[in-house]
């Protein structure tokens, strides 16, 4: 494992208790960094024993400051936080440095198979970090993050929407694939993305199974129309 | 080891083993009870009610964590990093495919096996399953017809608390229920669509207590069933059987206990079992009036062939030579998904809080006529979907920034998906054996398995994906996409057939009561017995055919047929 394993196994501990005892409403930067209003006591203390900057386990700290910057591209913060404050990159440094298979191209059925496909990712996201800047550097002049918003925009789009593929670009589209798999599971995985779903299973205990809000308009085709009138979420969630 | 001599042996803690165990001491007989792995505890062996941030790997897991072992691939679903580290799962045995066959044997080695993890839908069998080959003239009827099987299906529903309605369906015999779970709005809207259709969409029948039952709790809706539950608000060996047997104080059991096979006497008869100690790498032997095997459907099949003699060359009571033949499963598979453009932007339901198959599509094909579709028999649909631990979805929907997270919130409650659960027919190509070369790490001969899809659950997939589409146009609803091959064998957990049941001993391993043709002492209580597999799943049928198996052991101890120790 990496050279944080005994914090970060520490503070998990920490984190598990604390939320099975219902006093933990969010933390901050996945296992790393601690916002001081939500957090318990004892990951404050051990957040705060490791409170230097991260240090990526796998990316250069240049590749580190890209991944996260289009984690924040991808999922970025609006009325719910962003990648970068969910700690996505350090999630990706992790899962990669790991060889975790979050966007395998195929099972992984032994551990010769995990480390093959762990190589890859590996392999991936160097060789599409590079692709980035070989391809802002051959549209703009200049490496992708010292390029504009709007011309990071547009070298995402042309990845990201069929409408503006370009036939030259395929190995960049599979790179921005892959890095939004990442993102969106780092993302997702967190209490930030979990909330911002409105995921029901933050709450552990219900005294009943509620169903359907609207039986009587079983196919669902007089709905109103969202934001039409404000849900009140489900009390006393744990 | 006791070098006492139980009256009974039972190999296997699971919902056939544990439900024996329970029913043979609870009569006051001497049980030991051997179980492959170590016992499961809940307080410990399930990390439930975290979420999956409080997970090192975000429920991935540690990919090295098999490093060194025999069998390395992980098993989906029952196995995650919420139990990881436990050793509840078989890694030091492997198993062997041969060539051409891709099956995926997933053993839970602790006490209470794969039953502490299981999918709780639990339709009765009836007579269109059991009279099978009378209706379409394929393969042999069962042995035991509904009438006689139906007061044990009401002894294992009132024992297991099961959740459902009355249905007056002759394919799917009503049963005894707990109230029903509440329909979710996705039912609610599939409903109407597959009535458009002429396809059933009713509730399934759920062994999770949605009240209070037998001293077990009701369901607290947690949403981690298939992790393990912390309080036993569904049916499972470790919070039902195992418990029941132990306040008798009849039971022994043993532990990290790998059985190898079963030992005879100079006439043949069983007398006992020799394991393999997991800690000590040394063989030992119990003994026993009466041997029952419940080490899950094709390891019973394993220990049998394993179990070779002067009297029984190929197996012990393989005088028929159908031990190990007749191997099915269920075919599994995602016909279609997509999603329902009614619940676009409408806020997050609780959907998957009991974690369970709320409704599904009992089987319709082949009612009225048994030749109405290209294929015999039929197959079951369940439909899943809407609010989710992941927003799996997002890989639909185009783009990134603010507008790309909008429509992942947005599509948040639409997802809707489909799984089949197609039967395979028995086929002469799909068995198992013994490999004749590779030795697990105990010595123990491997088991080998021989399996292909036929012609005829593949016809059910490829009708499946064809009603998906209808069923999606009715709903109103778009479809994403289906999968392009079924699911490897063995996905279900639902094998079936290597030790059928039947009258006739030339043709089956054990007589109607699951005991051996061959050898009297020797019974089996798991769903290696079912001749053929049916459109419904295995856990409540397996618990109610081994009630009616030990009633009919401990007749046979009243009888005199088997002496007490």
């Amino acid at each position: 494992m990496g050279g944080q394993g005994i914090e970060r196994r520490e503070i998990l501990r920490y984190i598990g208790i604390a939320s099975i005892a219902g006093t933990f409403p969010g933390f901050n930067k996945w296992a790393f960094a601690c916002s001081q209003n939500h957090v318990h006591e004892a990951v404050l203390a051990v957040a705060h024993a490791s409170a230097a900057p991260y240090k990526p386990l796998f990316f250069t700290p240049h590749q580190f400051q890209m991944v996260e910057h289009l984690a924040e591209m991808i999922i970025p913060a609006d009325d719910t936080p962003g990648a970068k404050e969910a700690g996505v990159a350090e999630f990706i440094d992790f899962m990669v440095a790991n060889r975790v298979p979050v966007s395998a191209r195929r099972d992984v059925r032994s551990t010769q198979d995990a480390i093959e496909l762990g190589n890859e990712a590996q392999n991936r996201f160097r060789s599409g970090l590079d692709w980035m800047n070989a391809r802002s550097k051959s549209e703009f002049g200049k490496e992708f993050m010292e390029c504009t918003g709007e011309q990071q925009k547009s070298l995402l789009e042309e990845l990201a929407y069929k409408a503006k593929f370009k036939p030259t670009t395929e190995s960049g589209r599979q790179f921005f694939q892959m890095m939004r798999d990442y993102t969106v599971v780092g993302y997702y995985t967190t209490r930030f993305g979990l909330e911002s779903l409105g995921y029901p299973g933050l709450r552990v205990v219900w005294p009943s199974m509620p169903g359907c809000p609207h039986p009587n308009d079983p196919e669902h085709v007089h709905l109103q129309a969202p934001g039409a009138t404000k849900v009140a979420a489900p009390s006393g969630a744990a | 080891m006791p070098a006492k001599t139980f009256d009974v042996i039972v190999v296997g803690t699971g919902a056939g083993g544990g439900t024996a165990m329970k029913l043979l001491c609870e009569a006051g007989l001497s049980v030991c009870a051997i179980n492959s792995g170590p016992r499961t505890d809940p307080s410990k062996d399930y990390k439930l009610h975290r979420q999956v941030y409080d997970l090192k790997y975000r429920g991935y897991g540690n990919p090295m964590r098999f490093a060194g072992n025999a069998h390395q691939e992980p098993y989906s679903v029952e196995e995650s990093e919420y139990s990881e580290g436990r050793d509840l799962f078989e890694h030091d045995v492997a198993y062997s495919n041969a060539a051409g066959t891709d099956w995926y044997w997933k053993r839970c080695k602790a006490t209470g096996g794969k039953a502490n993890f299981w999918g709780r839908s639990s339709a009765r069998y009836g007579d269109i399953d059991f009279k099978a080959a009378d209706l379409d003239g394929f393969g042999q009827n069962w042995p035991v017809d509904y009438a006689e099987i139906a007061p044990w299906f009401s002894k294992a529903e009132r024992y297991m608390g099961v959740a459902s309605t009355v249905q007056n369906r002759p394919s799917n015999p009503d049963g005894e229920y707990l109230p029903p779970m509440p329909w979710r709005c996705i039912d609610y809207i599939i409903q109407k669509g597959a009535e458009k259709i002429g396809v059933p969409y009713l509730p399934d029948r759920c062994a999770q207590l949605t009240k209070a039952h037998n001293g077990h709790p009701a369901c607290h809706y947690c949403g981690n069933c298939s992790r393990g539950c912390d309080v036993g608000a569904f049916f499972s060996p470790t919070w039902f059987t195992i418990p029941d047997a132990e306040a008798t104080k009849n039971l022994t059991l043993l532990t990290n206990a790998l059985v190898r096979s079963v030992l005879v006497d100079e006439s043949g008869m069983a007398t006992g079992v020799a394991y393999v100690d997991r800690g000590t790498k040394r063989e030992v032997q119990v003994n026993a009036k009466v041997v029952v095997l419940a080490a899950s459907c094709v390891e019973t099949a394993h220990i049998m062939l394993n179990s070779k003699s002067r009297h029984w060359p190929t197996g012990i009571a393989n005088s028929s030579g159908q031990l190990g033949k007749n191997l099915c499963d269920h075919l599994y598979g995602c016909p279609g998904y997509g999603y329902l453009p009614q619940l676009l932007g409408q806020p997050a339901t609780p959907d998957n809080i009991a974690d369970s198959t709320v409704a599904w599509m009992p089987r319709w094909q082949n009612l009225k006529n048994p030749k109405e579709e290209k294929f015999i028999r039929g197959y079951s649909v369940y439909m899943g979907g809407g609010c989710g631990e992941f927003p799996g979805h997002y890989s639909q929907l185009e783009g990134f920034g603010s507008e790309f997270k909008r429509n992942i919130k947005r599509y948040y409650p639409t997802p809707v998906g489909a799984l089949i659960q197609a039967p395979s027919l028995p086929s002469a190509e799909n068995y198992v054996d013994i490999d004749p070369e590779k030795k697990d790490t105990f010595g123990i001969s491997q088991l080998r398995f021989h399996f292909q899809w036929g012609q005829n659950e593949l016809l059910m997939w490829e009708h499946a994906k064809q009603v998906m589409i209808d069923l999606f146009k009715a709903m109103g609803a778009e479809l994403w996409g289906m999968d392009d091959e079924p699911n490897r064998p063995g996905t279900s957990l639902h094998e079936t057939g290597v030790c059928r049941f039947g009258s006739d001993p030339k043709t089956s391993v054990t007589n109607k009561w699951a005991q051996a043709h061959d050898v009297a002492n020797l019974y089996i209580c798991d769903a290696s017995v079912f001749p053929s597999p049916t459109d419904k799943t295995t856990t409540m049928p397996i618990v109610a055919f081994t009630m009616r198996t030990c009633d009919h052991v401990l007749d046979n101890f009243k009888k005199g047929v088997h002496k007490r120790a």
